[in-house]
C-alpha cells in the first residue's frame, strides 16, 4: 500500500515543477520517426503534453552526433555508443540518476533499470536489435537460417538493403566466417580481422541496396525490391502488423544495443528536458512502448508486466529481442568500443565505399 | 588427553580402509574446487591487465593509433620482464617452476611442491602474461594446480601417495576449468603428471575435476580459449593427409622446442646479468610487435584469424608463425615465465592453415575447409610440446564437440607424437628434466631410483685399517669384527684400498696388507644414486662397497642387502601407488 500512496505526491510534484518553469515551453526531441516515432507519440509525447504545459516538437534524427553541434534540440533518442562518446567530448550534459523513480513494482530504480542503463550522461529507455528480415516469397522452399545466408547469393539469390554504417555489417561479416559473438570486437580489432570483413562485404557489394532511414529497408522489403534487409526489429514487427505478413525476421546473430535519451549541453530547455526523461522511463509507459514496437524495456518491472498488442493480441514476449527463443547467438553491440572507434571503423568503411 | 584422543582418530583413519579412501577424494574435491578458482582468478587477472596496459588489440583499437600505444607495445613487456626478472630472484633455482617441477616430484614419489616457488612463479606468470609475453598459461596454470593440492596434502598431514594424488587433482581442475574440457583435465594428469592409471587415483581426480570446473563456472566464469563450430571432412583421402600433416607439425613442434632451449643457452653465455634478461626479450618482443602485433600475448584473436580462410595469405601464414615461434623462443629462452602449450596452439594452427592452404592449391579447392587443417595442425604441434595426444584428442571433442574433427585431430596427433619422441624426447617437460639430470625416458622405476643418493643407506659399521698395517694385523681386525671385508684408510681418513678376506687368507703374515688390495673393487660417492648403485652391483664380489667423498675420505660403506631392500622398498612403494585400488 505504500506506493500507490507515493505515485500521486510525485506526479503532483511532476507537475508543479512542469508548470512553474515551463509556461509556454516547446521541448524540441530529436527522434527517428515512422512506425517507431508514432508509438513514441502515442505512449509518452501525448500523455507528457497532456499532464503538463510543454509542447513537444520532433525534430528528424538518423543517428550520429552532429546534431549536437549547432542549436541542437532539447533530447536526443541517442544510440548508446554514440552517447558515451559524445558525453566524453563534452557535447551532453550529465544526468542525474538518482530522481528516478521506483519501478511499478516497488523495485527501487537503482535495481529496476538493467546493467549498463545508467550513464553518466544517457538513460537506457529501450533494447533494441539490428536483425537481418527477409521476403518469405522469395525464399518459399527453404528460407534463410543463419547469418552466413546474408552472405550466400548462390543459395539465397536477390539484393540485400543494408544500413551505409559499418556498424553491424562488420559483425555479421565476421560471424559469417563463424566468428563466435563473443570474439567478434576482438577480431574487429586487429587490422586482419577488419580487412576480413570489408573483404566479405566487398563479395556482396553489388546486390547490396544501401539505406539510410530506420522505415527504408521495411519500404524495400514490402515493395519487393530486395531479398533480404538488415533493419529493427521493432519496425518489422510493426510492417507485418499493418499487413506486410511476407516479411520474417533471422534471428541469429541478432545485435542488440541500449538506446537512450540524452540531453545536449546546449540545449535551452534542459529542465524540462530531464522533467521528461524520468516522465517517459517509469514502468507504465516503457511497458506500454514495448507492447507496441516489440522492444525490450529497460526496467526489469516493465518487461515482467509485458502482455499482448493492444491491438492485435499478438503476445509481445516473443517478438522481444531478449526472449529466449530470439537470444541464441545474440551479440551485445560493444558500445565502449564504438564509442573509441567509431570515426576510425566511419572512415575505413567510407573509403572502402567509394574506392 | 586431548592428544590421545587425536592419536586415536588418526590411527583409526589410518586403519579403516573406507576412511582413508573418504579422506583421499575429500582432499582431491577441496584441491580441486581451489585451483578452478584460482585459475579463473588468474585468468582474468591477465584479461584484465591486457586491457588496462594496451596489450589486447580490443584496448589497442580503443587507444588509437598513438604515440601512448607505441611507447606501451615497448615499455609494457620490458617493464613486465624487470619484475619477472626481479620475483625470480625469490626461487632458489632463479627461474620459474613449471609442469616440469610438478612431473619430476610425482614421478620420483617425493611430492612435497615447495609453496614459496609457487607463490612467486605464479605471480610472475601472472606479470609476464599480463604484459603481453608471448608464453603461455596453461604450464603456470598446472602449476599452480599442483602446488595448492601439495600444499593442501601437507595441511592434512597426508603421505607421499595421497599428495601425489592432491598434486593430480589440482592439476586436473585447473586444466578443466582452463579450457572448459573436465574430460580432457582428467586425462591430462593422468596422461602427463600421474603417468599411470590406478583408481585410487581416478576417482579423485575425476571429481576434482568436474567439482572444480562447476564450482568455477559458477563463481566467476571465464570465456574458453576458443570455440569451434562443426565443420565436415569432405573426402575420406583427406585422412591420408592428416597423417602427413602430422608427420611435418611434429618436425615444427621440435623446431619450436629445440629453439626454446638455444635461446635458453645462447642467454646463458651472455654477459647480461640474469636479472635484466626478460626485460631486455620483453623490449625486443614490443620491438617486433610494433610492425606485427599479432605476436604479442597469448595470441586468441591469431588463433581464431587462423581457422579462417581469406584471413592471411599463404607467406603471412609461414611469416607470423615463423615470428610467433621466434618470440615465445626468445621470451621463455631469456627466462620469462609461462608455458609453451598456447604458443604452440597458435603456431600449429597457423601450420595446419599453411598446409591446408597449399594443399587446396594442388587440389583446386576439392579439400574440406581451412579450420579443419588449421585444427589438425594445432593439435599436432601442441600435443608433442606437452606429450599428451590423448588429452589433445579430447580436447578438440570437448571443443568442437565434432566427433568428425576429433577423428581427423587423432590421425594428424598419432604419428606427431611418436616422431616427437623418437627425436626428441616424449615432451618439452621430458626434456627439460633431462637436461637438469633428471632421465625419465627409461620408465619410472628408472627415474625413482636415480633419484635416490645411497645416502639413505650409508652405514658406518666397517673395520679400517692403517695403510702400513701387516697382513696379520688385518686379518685378525677383520675376524674380530667379524667381516670379510676391511678398508685401508691413511690418518687423514682417506680411502686407500679394500682387503678382502678371502684374498689375504693365503698371503704371507708379514707382507704389507695394501700389497693385497682387490684392485678393481667398486666405490661410491654419497652423490650416487640408488640406479647408478644397482648397476654397480651387478659385477660385484663382496658384502660392501667404501663411500668416499670427493676428497678422498671415506664417510661411510653400504652393504649389499641393505641396498637391495631400499630396492625393493621403492618399487614396492611405487607398484602399490600405481596398482592397489584404495
Amino acid at each position: 500500500m505504500r506506493w500507490p500512496e507515493r505515485w500521486p505526491a510525485t506526479l503532483l510534484l511532476a507537475l508543479a515543477v512542469g508548470s512553474a518553469t515551463a509556461q509556454e515551453t516547446t521541448l524540441r526531441i530529436a527522434t527517428w520517426g515512422g512506425s517507431y516515432e508514432a508509438a513514441q507519440e502515442e505512449v509518452f509525447f501525448t500523455p507528457f503534453e497532456a499532464a503538463d504545459d510543454i509542447k513537444i516538437e520532433t525534430v528528424a534524427y538518423e543517428g550520429g552526433t552532429g546534431i549536437l553541434d549547432e542549436d541542437p534540440p532539447d533530447l536526443v533518442d541517442m544510440a548508446m555508443s554514440e552517447a558515451i562518446a559524445a558525453c566524453e567530448a563534452g557535447k551532453l550534459r550529465r544526468l542525474d540518476h538518482g530522481a528516478l523513480p521506483d519501478g511499478a513494482d516497488g523495485t527501487p530504480a537503482a535495481e529496476d533499470f538493467i546493467p549498463g542503463a545508467m550513464q553518466d550522461c544517457a538513460l537506457t529507455h529501450s533494447v533494441y536489435a539490428t536483425v537481418i528480415a527477409y521476403d518469405r516469397r522469395a525464399f518459399p522452399a527453404h528460407p534463410p537460417t543463419r547469418i552466413q545466408d546474408l552472405f550466400n547469393t548462390e543459395e539465397f539469390p536477390g539484393r540485400r538493403a543494408l544500413r551505409q554504417r559499418p556498424d553491424a555489417n562488420l559483425e555479421w561479416a565476421l560471424m559469417a566466417s563463424g566468428v563466435p559473438p563473443r570474439e567478434v570486437y576482438d577480431l574487429l580489432s586487429t587490422e586482419r580481422g577488419l580487412d576480413l570483413a570489408l573483404e566479405r562485404l566487398n563479395r556482396l557489394r553489388e546486390r547490396i541496396v544501401w539505406w539510410r532511414h530506420g522505415e527504408e529497408p521495411v519500404h524495400l522489403l514490402e515493395a519487393g525490391e530486395v531479398a533480404m534487409a538488415s533493419g529493427y526489429n521493432g519496425r518489422f514487427f510493426a510492417a507485418r502488423n499493418r499487413g506486410a505478413s511476407h516479411i520474417a525476421i533471422l534471428w541469429d546473430a541478432q545485435i542488440r544495443e541500449q538506446q537512450t535519451w540524452a540531453i545536449p549541453a546546449g540545449a535551452r530547455h534542459p529542465e524540462a528536458a530531464e522533467h521528461f526523461i524520468r516522465f517517459a522511463t517509469r514502468s507504465g509507459p516503457l511497458t506500454a512502448f514495448a507492447e507496441r514496437m516489440a522492444y525490450g524495456p529497460a526496467r526489469h518491472s516493465a518487461a515482467r508486466a509485458i502482455r499482448r498488442h493492444p491491438e492485435t493480441g499478438a503476445d509481445m514476449r516473443l517478438h522481444i529481442p531478449t526472449h529466449p527463443y530470439n537470444d541464441r547467438n545474440a551479440v551485445a553491440k560493444d558500445v565502449d568500443w564504438y564509442a573509441h572507434t567509431l570515426e576510425r571503423i566511419r572512415s575505413r568503411f567510407r573509403d572502402w565505399l567509394a574506392p | 588427553m586431548g592428544e590421545a584422543t587425536q592419536t586415536s582418530i588418526g590411527d583409526r583413519l589410518r586403519r579403516s580402509l573406507w576412511l582413508r579412501v573418504a579422506g583421499v577424494l575429500a582432499l582431491g574435491a577441496l584441491a580441486g574446487i581451489l585451483a578452478a578458482l584460482l585459475a579463473n582468478v588468474f585468468v582474468a587477472a591477465v584479461i584484465w591487465a591486457n586491457d588496462a596496459l594496451l596489450i589486447s588489440p580490443r584496448s589497442r583499437m580503443m587507444a588509437g593509433d598513438t604515440a601512448l600505444l607505441t611507447l606501451a607495445t615497448v615499455m609494457v613487456p620490458a617493464a613486465g620482464g624487470l619484475i619477472v626478472g626481479l620475483l625470480h630472484r625469490g626461487i632458489t633455482e632463479g627461474r620459474a617452476h613449471g609442469p616440469a617441477e610438478i612431473i619430476a616430484a610425482v614421478q620420483t614419489r617425493r611430492g612435497a611442491l615447495p609453496p614459496r616457488a609457487g607463490l612467486f612463479s605464479g605471480v610472475s606468470a601472472m606479470v609476464a602474461l599480463g604484459s603481453g609475453a608471448s608464453v603461455g598459461q596453461y604450464g603456470p596454470l598446472v602449476h599452480m594446480g599442483g602446488s595448492v593440492g601439495s600444499a593442501l596434502a601437507r595441511v592434512f598431514r597426508a603421505g607421499v601417495t595421497a599428495d601425489n594424488i592432491a598434486i593430480a587433482c589440482g592439476v586436473a581442475a585447473a586444466i578443466s576449468t582452463a579450457f572448459n574440457a573436465p574430460i580432457a583435465g582428467i586425462l591430462f594428469a593422468h596422461e602427463v603428471i600421474l603417468r599411470h592409471f590406478a583408481l585410487r587415483a581416478f576417482a579423485p581426480v575425476a571429481i576434482a575435476s568436474i567439482l572444480g570446473y562447476v564450482v568455477a563456472n559458477a563463481v566467476l566464469p571465464q570465456p574458453p580459449l576458443f570455440q569451434i563450430a562443426e565443420a565436415e571432412i569432405r573426402h575420406l583421402w583427406e585422412f591420408g593427409s592428416f597423417l602427413l600433416l602430422g608427420v611435418l607439425a611434429a618436425l615444427v613442434a621440435m623446431l619450436y622446442m629445440r629453439a626454446i632451449l638455444g635461446v635458453g643457452q645462447v642467454a646463458q653465455r651472455l654477459r647480461l646479468p640474469r636479472v635484466l634478461r626478460p626485460a631486455a626479450a620483453g623490449a625486443g618482443l614490443g620491438l617486433a610487435a610494433l610492425w606485427v602485433p599479432d605476436i604479442l600475448g597469448i595470441g586468441g584473436e591469431t588463433l581464431r584469424l587462423a581457422f579462417i580462410e581469406g584471413a592471411f595469405g599463404r607467406f603471412e601464414l609461414l611469416l607470423v608463425m615463423s615470428l610467433k615461434l621466434a618470440a615465445t623462443a626468445l621470451c621463455l629462452g631469456m627466462g620469462f615465465s609461462g608455458g609453451v602449450f598456447s604458443p604452440a596452439l597458435v603456431i600449429g594452427s597457423l601450420f595446419g592453415a599453411f598446409f591446408g592452404s597449399c594443399l587446396g592449391a594442388l587440389t583446386g579447392g576439392e579439400n574440406s575447409a581451412l579450420v579443419v587443417y588449421a585444427i589438425c595442425g594445432m593439435v599436432a604441434v601442441a600435443a608433442p610440446v606437452i606429450g599428451a595426444p590423448l588429452t589433445a584428442i579430447v580436447m578438440v571433442l570437448e571443443l568442437t564437440g565434432s566427433y568428425e574433427l576429433t577423428l581427423a585431430a587423432l590421425a594428424a596427433v598419432a604419428l606427431a607424437n611418436l616422431l616427437a619422441s623418437r627425436s626428441f624426447g616424449r615432451s618439452f617437460f621430458d626434456r627439460q628434466l633431462r637436461d637438469r639430470g633428471l632421465d625419465l625416458s627409461g620408465g619410472r622405476s628408472r627415474a625413482l631410483l636415480a633419484s635416490r643418493s645411497i645416502r639413505d643407506v650409508m652405514g658406518d659399521d666397517y673395520v679400517a685399517v692403517a695403510p702400513d698395517s701387516s697382513v696379520a694385523a688385518a686379518r685378525a681386525a677383520m675376524a674380530a669384527a667379524r667381516s670379510s671385508d676391511a678398508y685401508l684408510v691413511d690418518r687423514e681418513g682417506r680411502y686407500r684400498g679394500t682387503l678382502l678376506l678371502q684374498s689375504l687368507l693365503g698371503a704371507p703374515d708379514a707382507e704389507a696388507a695394501a700389497d693385497w688390495c682387490d684392485e678393481a673393487h667398486a666405490v661410491m660417492t654419497p652423490d650416487t644414486s640408488l640406479w647408478e648403485a644397482m648397476q654397480l652391483l651387478r659385477d660385484f664380489v663382496g658384502e660392501s662397497v667404501p663411500v668416499v667423498d670427493p676428497d678422498g675420505r671415506l664417510v661411510g660403506i653400504v652393504v649389499e642387502s641393505d641396498l637391495i631392500r631400499a630396492y625393493l622398498d621403492l618399487l614396492d612403494a611405487m607398484r602399490e601407488e600405481e596398482h592397489a585400488v584404495a
